[in-house]
């Protein structure tokens, strides 16, 4: 497969990289490790004029620990965020969901952690090539007004499949948009906008310069489902965030479920079912799990994959495992 | 737009006139003629188009061409010696039956040369891990196993 013919630019320093998405806006995407973008492209998904590369950009690769905030660069690859000990420890849910992202030699450098926030929805009718995709009408993220995924929909059921994306809600991490002159910081589940053919509240004069998850003194989990254990996208995942009181109760919980719907899902319901409840209950953790699985499977459509029996049913395990291994880790 | 980068393939320095939009599969395949670099999927899934890049395993068919400006490039062609004798992996995947139908095997031995170079006693799981991200649809990943592991064990030397 050939990539459409586009300019590239290689920015020395973050100003400079600002200042050409100002002047390029909607013409121009921002390249970091190029394995979704570059795919889109060669689908014929997206067709930018420029692409702006951050490889020159060392200053967006980073992990720290700072004013009680993990702070990881955008750019920072996958392989280093796996190979940290502060996040191994701190923010293990995101450990665990780097690790599972793609292929480990080969997708890990060059894959990065902001690509893969940042990746867009995904569906099965929709990410096909151009030759597949114009045998039919298309679909509303391609520009039209049908949706495959579940009939007479008015809207696009795209799914959000980044790992990433469910283990950092999870964390309560927000990120850090640059633009020329400026920047805000955004929670995740603020940018998350759970519109399936903008999923992102971000603006094309925009670049995703920094995550960052408070240190809250607790311990996560992230568990996925895949059909192989390595290159596939997760078809449901769950990250968990347990932080406990002094009597080992369960003084906070955040329970969010991945890749069922457009957005990853921050379930208030089910994690609010959590608080009080003793690190041991079981019980309370089935429950818990119980009222996610309900929760998520009112957005899921059968986009990706497996079946949407399986998927609905998979989601509470995927929630009680990773209650489980927060819980254990708490302990441990 | 063209752009002129020069960078080192199988220890030879190179300099080539490149179009923006060319993948570092495209560069080696369609203009040099580097044909042991297989396209599968062109999506990064498959591996077929593995290729080592300062000496890290990369998907070539995801990988610009311009980004190689100044790397160090090995490709399957640049394994065995001039004179024609395969390198311990190469032979190892002939002697145990790895090579199969043979298409994933140019992405599986650059895959195994990147593991085996920065860990020469790397493990079963070690190597089964290295590997996840390389498909062979002929199946046999067993034999593949067995040969990174005969690979290993000489050492990297040809009995």
């Amino acid at each position: 497969m050939r990539l459409p013919r586009f300019k590239y630019l290689g920015p020395e320093t973050l100003d400079q990289a600002l200042d050409l998405l100002n002047t390029h806006k909607d013409d121009a995407k921002i390249l970091a490790g190029g394995t979704d973008l570059l795919v889109r492209m060669k689908k014929g998904l997206l067709k930018p004029k420029a692409l702006i590369s951050l490889k020159a950009l060392n200053e967006l690769s980073y992990i720290k620990k700072q004013d009680g905030y993990i702070k990881i660069g955008a750019r920072t690859p996958l392989a280093d965020i796996i190979a940290s000990d502060l996040i191994q420890k701190e923010a293990r849910a995101l450990f665990q969901a780097c690790e599972k992202i793609g292929a480990v030699t080969i997708q890990h450098y060059r894959g990065t952690i902001g690509g893969n926030i940042l990746q867009d929805n995904r569906c099965h009718h929709y990410n096909q090539s151009d030759f597949h995709r114009s045998g039919r009408q298309a679909c509303h993220k391609d520009g039209g007004k049908i949706c495959y995924a579940r009939e007479e929909a008015d809207r696009c059921n795209s799914t959000c499949q980044s790992d990433g994306a469910t283990a950092l809600m999870a964390l309560g991490a927000g990120i850090i948009l640059a633009q020329k002159g400026g920047k805000r910081t955004v929670d995740l589940t603020d940018f998350y906008t759970t519109d399936g053919i903008m999923p992102h509240a971000m603006e094309s004069h925009e670049l995703l310069k920094e995550i960052i998850i408070p240190v809250q003194g607790g311990q996560s989990a992230y568990h996925r489902l895949a059909y192989r254990s390595a290159i596939d996208y997760p078809i449901v995942c769950a990250g968990v965030f347990l932080k406990p009181s002094q009597k080992n109760e369960i003084a906070d919980a955040r329970i969010v479920v991945g890749a069922m719907s457009r957005s990853p899902l921050f379930l208030a319901q089910a994690s609010s079912s959590l608080k009080g409840k003793k690190l041991n209950d079981t019980y309370a953790f089935k429950k818990a799990a119980d009222v996610s699985m309900d929760s998520a499977a009112t957005f899921a459509v059968h986009n990706v994959g497996a079946t949407l029996e399986y998927r609905c049913a998979m989601v509470s395990q995927m929630v009680i495992q990773a209650l489980e291994q927060a819980a254990a880790a708490i302990k441990a | 737009m063209t752009t002129n980068i020069s960078f080192l393939l199988n220890g030879d320095k190179i300099s080539y006139e490149i179009k923006d939009h060319w993948t570092l599969l495209h560069l080696l395949r369609e203009e040099m003629g580097l044909i042991g670099t297989k396209e599968g999927c062109g999506n990064g899934e498959c591996g077929a188009c593995t290729v080592i890049v300062d000496k890290l395993a990369v998907n070539s068919c995801l990988y610009l061409a311009i980004d190689v400006d100044g790397a160090s490039i090995e490709t399957i062609e640049g394994l065995a010696s001039t004179n024609g004798t395969l390198h311990p992996l190469q032979q190892s995947f002939v002697d145990k039956g790895g090579i199969q139908c043979g298409f994933c095997s140019p992405g599986m031995i650059m895959s195994s040369k990147a593991l085996l170079d920065e860990n020469p006693r790397a493990n079963h799981e070690q190597i089964k891990h290295a590997l996840a991200g390389n498909i062979c649809r002929c199946t046999g990943y067993v034999q593949i196993l067995e040969s990174v592991e005969a690979a290993r064990d000489k050492g990297g030397q040809n009995e």
